[in-house]
């Protein structure tokens, strides 16, 4: 097996399993394969995974076009990178990261599925946004073994990792993952299993604070944005954001971290469900708090 | 004669020698109007015009400033002697301590000696406009200004109408503010304004979740500065503005509000009691 030789010997970890072709599957096997780790991109439907290692080989191209990547390494991640539609070709990874649907029945079929291919040893990451870690793990007969991992997106670019330690989760693995994440120049941040994790768990009820605040004529989309961004120094005005965003999606995660945590400034306040209901879903569809005229080009 | 617009304004006064009287001074001083400071002790105002001279000499240091510039600056900076010095002045900002009482006392005093047409701006944060209008002689040339600190550096200013004050005045301070080459918003008289009503309760999100243990607080602002692009995530923010200050400006906002998401969570409180209060007193979330 492959080693990385900078990994504190024992804890070393080699072979990598993606479950999962989707963006953040493909985004995170790009990530691991460019650190030099051997990666297995699982998944089901085989028309899926063969795009899907069709799509890290052209960012690894990318990479080296630009500058980024030497060739020898991309050679050696694309030499080193199985597409598979089949579980059992998981067998010898040091860690598996699932980004399958976030679907509490499937992640945790899933995991009792990986529980009779991987070693004992091995790590298993889970990779959510909106789920419970505890409640994921809780599908594998090793729990202690589960950790959850939550990218940015898009992965390849975004340093941020929260890593969520669920309830059962066993702090070596807490520590191993920390390392393994490191490894693949991420910068990790360790959270308890709560919902929204960090960064949701501030971010949505603000949004929803400008919204009202927007609904109650406290500022305009302009104003808010405007305080935002010259009053905070955020990137980009809230408004902005969730245009981006796009509201059905805004409004998903609200509804979902409302229903954990009861606190109104999780509910989607009603302008977002008027602006669903008339179409404005934000940048994809051209309409949102803004209007774009470029809506085409983006595409949905 | 009426202020018409904010380009006509040469003469400003500011009372309250503190770092916010300061930079107001001098980011008025920068805009080539002539600035009195106030404060009724004269020594605060010499402390202001060293602490303005530190951050010209920086702004020289880094090439933002050339030394003719800087000494034109500063040649239009001037420590008042007493009311007489208002002579002339179109604008007056007042910057004095949060409290009520005091802000009433001060807009009163100048309100009256100022020329009868200069417009009066508090740059309260923690007041209610209206009720600080009902001070002033002429309520309808009365306003919030609000600036944020350093205000030399940050380019939001929100401009606050009092039920009383007339469109005209906030028309000339948002001019103002532009010919400051701030970016001016209108808010409303509401606790908070619009950016605090937005910041608080996040920043008490912030220390109940740490308190809680969703993170340490180094991964809790790294998450965000990481995830989100802010320049500095919550913890580090509460040391930076004072986390004495923070708990005055949200339990003032709750008082008026009594929005629970306004209430000075106990962690807060305990290190106010314990002196804790950011970067000013060495302990905070960050240090």
């Amino acid at each position: 097996m492959t080693q990385i030789a900078d990994v504190a010997e024992g804890t070393a970890i080699g072979r990598v399993g993606v479950v999962g072709a989707g963006t953040m599957g493909i985004g995170i096997a790009i990530v691991c394969a460019r650190v030099g780790h051997p990666v297995v991109i699982c998944d089901l439907r085989s028309e899926t995974v063969e795009a899907g290692a069709e799509k890290v080989e052209r960012f690894l191209d990318n990479s080296v076009t630009k500058g980024k990547l030497e060739p020898s390494a991309r050679d050696r991640a694309l030499r080193d990178l199985t597409a598979s539609s089949d579980l059992a070709d998981l067998e010898g990874c040091d860690v598996v990261i699932e980004a399958v649907f976030e679907e509490i029945r499937v992640k945790r079929d899933l995991l009792g599925q990986l529980d009779e291919i991987l070693s004992p040893e091995a790590l298993v990451h889970s990779n959510t946004s909106t789920l419970s870690v505890t409640d994921i793990a809780a599908g594998s007969r090793l729990p202690e073994r589960v950790v959850g991992t939550h990218y940015c997106n898009p992965a390849p670019l975004m340093q941020l990792v929260e890593l969520v330690r669920g309830q059962r989760t066993d702090p070596t693995a807490l520590t191993r993952s920390r390392e393994f994440l490191i490894g693949l120049e991420k910068r990790p941040v360790t959270c308890a299993d709560l919902p929204g994790f960090i960064v949701n768990r501030f971010l949505v009820p603000f949004e929803n604070d400008c919204i009202r605040a927007l609904e109650t004529g406290l500022g305009t989309v302009e104003s808010i944005d405007r305080a935002v961004t010259a009053g905070l120094g955020y990137p980009m005005g809230t408004f902005r954001l969730l245009d981006i965003v796009g509201l059905d999606i805004h409004k998903a995660v609200s509804l979902s971290l409302y229903d954990q945590l009861k606190d109104p400034r999780f509910a989607p306040p009603p302008l977002v469900e008027r602006m669903i209901s008339a179409g404005q879903l934000g940048r994809k569809v051209g309409s949102g708090f803004y209007e774009y005229e470029d809506a085409g080009l983006l595409g949905a | 004669m009426t202020v018409v617009d904010a380009g006509q304004i040469g003469k400003a006064a500011v009372i309250g020698a503190g770092t916010m009287g300061a930079g107001i001074a001098n980011v008025c001083a920068s805009a080539g109007i002539d600035v009195v400071i106030f404060d009724v002790e004269r020594i605060r105002v010499q402390a202001a015009l060293d602490r303005i001279g530190t951050f010209l000499a920086k702004s020289v240091e880094r090439g933002k400033l050339s030394d003719e510039a800087v000494a034109e600056i500063k040649a239009h900076l001037h420590v008042a002697e007493d009311l007489a010095d208002l002579a002339g002045v179109e604008v007056v900002f007042e910057a004095v301590s949060e409290d009520f009482e005091v802000k009433c006392r001060v807009i009163a005093e100048f309100g009256e000696a100022a020329p009868e047409d200069a417009i009066i701006a508090s740059n309260t944060s923690a007041n209610p406009i209206t009720e600080l209008a009902t001070a002033v002689p002429a309520p309808e040339r009365f306003a919030g200004m609000h600036f944020f600190n350093p205000a030399q550096l940050m380019p939001l200013v929100e401009v606050v109408g009092a039920l009383q004050t007339a469109d005209h005045t906030l028309e000339v301070l948002e001019q103002l503010a532009v010919r400051l080459g701030k970016e001016p918003v209108r808010a409303k008289d509401r606790p908070g304004f619009l950016l605090n009503r937005l910041l608080m309760p996040y920043l008490n999100q912030a220390i109940q979740e740490y308190d809680d243990g969703l993170a340490d607080a180094a991964d809790l602002d790294l998450a965000l500065e990481l995830g989100l692009g802010y320049p500095v995530g919550p913890l580090r923010l509460l040391d930076m503005i004072g986390l004495d200050v923070h708990m005055h400006a949200t339990s003032a906002a709750w008082e008026q509000a009594r929005d629970p998401h306004l209430v000075a969570p106990p962690l807060l409180r305990r290190m106010v009691a314990a002196g804790r209060l950011g970067d000013k007193s060495g302990a905070g979330f960050r240090r």
